[in-house]
């Protein structure tokens, strides 16, 4: 890991999250959510109205994570990513989030992307099988 | 020898001579001449025979006048008891008043009787005299009585009369200020009248203006509703417009993140892309906050449009219903104008009758003041006739008192 990563800053119903740059292959336009490579809802949530999709590769398949809007790319200092404490990754109902960053001194959470698009397959393990720390 | 009267008769004894018989004689004539037929002649004592013959013949002579002389005084003595016992019977006439009988007088004399006769004749026409007063005393009596009871009722008619005609007097006073101020209210509704008239004449123009006004505000409202209509169109197309440009923008916002995103992934040498492509996403962003500001205004724009819209129709709707609700009004002015035409003309008329009226009442007013004038002189007239009666009717009474003092039968 270098000493700056590269955030994609998006927003899902009221929050705003982050995640990593090299996790997301495109940036999609408007979707519909019956489409088979979207994923609407998650443990995030669902999107109001999803006019984003941050596509990204999963189980060697692309999938679209739908969401209200991309709000931009921020590079963030090393020294700026904490992890999950490990009481509050316990009741958690995910393994998505890999911790938190502080953005403008606000502390945003940073989701694992192919975790979550995973999550959220039919058939999956759950969310608490498997975590990826970043 | 004394005479019959018992005189001294002087006469001549000596005898005298022819001269001097003469001369006794002489004195003897004129002792007759004076009255004085007591004096004789002695004829025995005159010489002369012819003288005695004339001297007993002066003395025959005065013998006759005087025995003549005391039955003239016999006479006259008779006549002046029967005028003393006539001027009795005048003044007792007088006096008493008694014509019942006739004069009787114990003289009877030949020379007395036209004396008589005339006293009867004068007694007679003073009865028929009397009993005429005495007939015309009561008539006087009676008809003086009836003057002062018909006197006496004219003068309580009079007064009964002149208050009337003061009642009247009063009455017509009041009336003429009722006239007066009958006339003063007439020429106050005729003024008003007039005044109404040119109001309601005022209003009828104000509607006709109001009614050309709602005719320009319809038409002016036809004219907004049109410019809405093509506002509202030209609006849809600026919104189509809109959406066009937000559609390239947001695109433009995908490609320039995506652009971003390749830069980040490129790391050091996308750098300069991602700065790039960050100031595309920028102008992008700015499009689209610019295309959501225009949204907005075509929403304000449109729902401007839609409530002018709504004001238009409402204008129209205002200005038809005021357009009828001014026909209304006109078609009520207009009965309004009639009868305040009416209204005034006839206040004018009453105006002029009013002051006919009070110029009459002023008139009669006038007359009754004059008549109440004559009333007044009338009812002292009344009253001095009705004393004037009264005083005659004492007067006949005092005459029939008077004449009934005298009796004639």
């Amino acid at each position: 890991m270098s000493d700056v990563h590269e955030l994609v800053l998006f927003q899902l119903g009221a929050r705003v999250f982050a995640a990593r740059a090299a996790d997301v292959r495109r940036i999609a336009g408007p979707l519909v959510e019956h489409e088979d490579e979207a994923v609407g809802e998650t443990a995030l949530g669902r999107p109001w109205d999803p006019r984003r999709g941050l596509v990204v590769k999963a189980s060697g398949n692309e999938r679209t994570l739908l969401v209200d809007g991309v709000l931009g790319l921020k590079a963030v200092p090393e020294s700026d990513f904490q992890p999950l404490p490990r009481f509050v990754s316990d009741v958690l109902p995910t393994g998505a989030l890999a911790g938190f960053a502080m953005l403008d001194e606000v502390p945003t959470l940073v989701v694992d992307l192919p975790t979550l698009v995973r999550e959220g397959e039919p058939g999956a393990a759950g969310p608490r099988e498997e975590t990826r720390h970043a | 020898m004394p005479d019959r009267n018992g005189s001294t008769r002087a006469r001549a004894r000596t005898p005298r001579s022819r001269d001097g018989d003469a001369a006794a004689i002489a004195a003897v004539l004129r002792a007759h001449a004076e009255g004085d037929y007591a004096r004789r002649v002695d004829a025995k004592a005159l010489r002369d025979p012819a003288l005695r013959d004339l001297a007993r013949e002066v003395n025959r002579a005065a013998e006759k006048a005087d025995e003549r002389g005391s039955e003239i005084a016999a006479r006259m003595e008779a006549v002046r008891v029967g005028l003393d016992e006539a001027i009795d019977a005048m003044v007792r006439l007088v006096v008493e008043g008694d014509l019942s009988g006739t004069l009787r007088l114990a003289v009877s004399d030949a020379t007395l009787t036209p004396l008589i006769a005339g006293v009867g004749q004068v007694m007679e026409t003073l009865k028929r005299f009397v009993k005429e007063i005495r007939e015309a005393a009561l008539q006087l009596s009676s008809s003086s009585a009836e003057v002062l009871a018909a006197a006496t009722q004219n003068e309580n008619s009079t007064s009964q009369q002149a208050t009337a005609v003061h009642e009247t007097t009063a009455t017509m006073e009041e009336l003429k200020g009722a006239s007066h101020q009958i006339a003063e209210n007439a020429q106050m509704v005729a003024s008003i009248a007039e005044q109404t008239l040119s109001a309601t004449r005022q209003g009828e123009g104000a509607i006709r203006a109001f009614m050309e006004s709602m005719e320009k505000v319809r038409r002016n409202a036809v004219e907004v509703d049109e410019a809405i209509v093509k506002l509202s169109r030209r609006v849809e197309r600026i919104g189509t417009v809109v959406e066009v440009i937000d559609e390239i923008a947001d695109r433009s916002d995908l490609l320039a993140l995506n652009a971003a995103l390749e830069g980040a992934k490129a790391g050091e040498a996308g750098r300069g892309f991602s700065i790039v492509a960050a100031e595309m996403r920028r102008l992008a962003e700015n499009v689209m906050e610019s295309t959501r500001e225009i949204k907005n205004l075509i929403g304000e724009i449109r729902e401007s449009t839609h409530a002018a819209k709504e004001a238009s129709d409402g204008n129209k709707r205002m200005a038809a219903e005021g357009e009828r609700l001014g026909g209304a009004a006109m078609a009520s002015v207009t009965g309004i104008l009639t009868g305040a035409q009416g209204t005034s003309d006839a206040a004018r008329l009453i105006h002029l009758a009013t002051q006919q009226q009070r110029s009459a009442t002023e008139q009669v007013v006038q007359s009754m003041g004059e008549i109440e004038e004559v009333t007044r002189q009338a009812q002292a007239g009344s009253r001095q006739a009705t004393g004037a009666s009264a005083e005659l009717a004492r007067l006949a009474e005092r005459l029939a008192a008077m004449v009934q003092r005298f009796k004639v039968e």
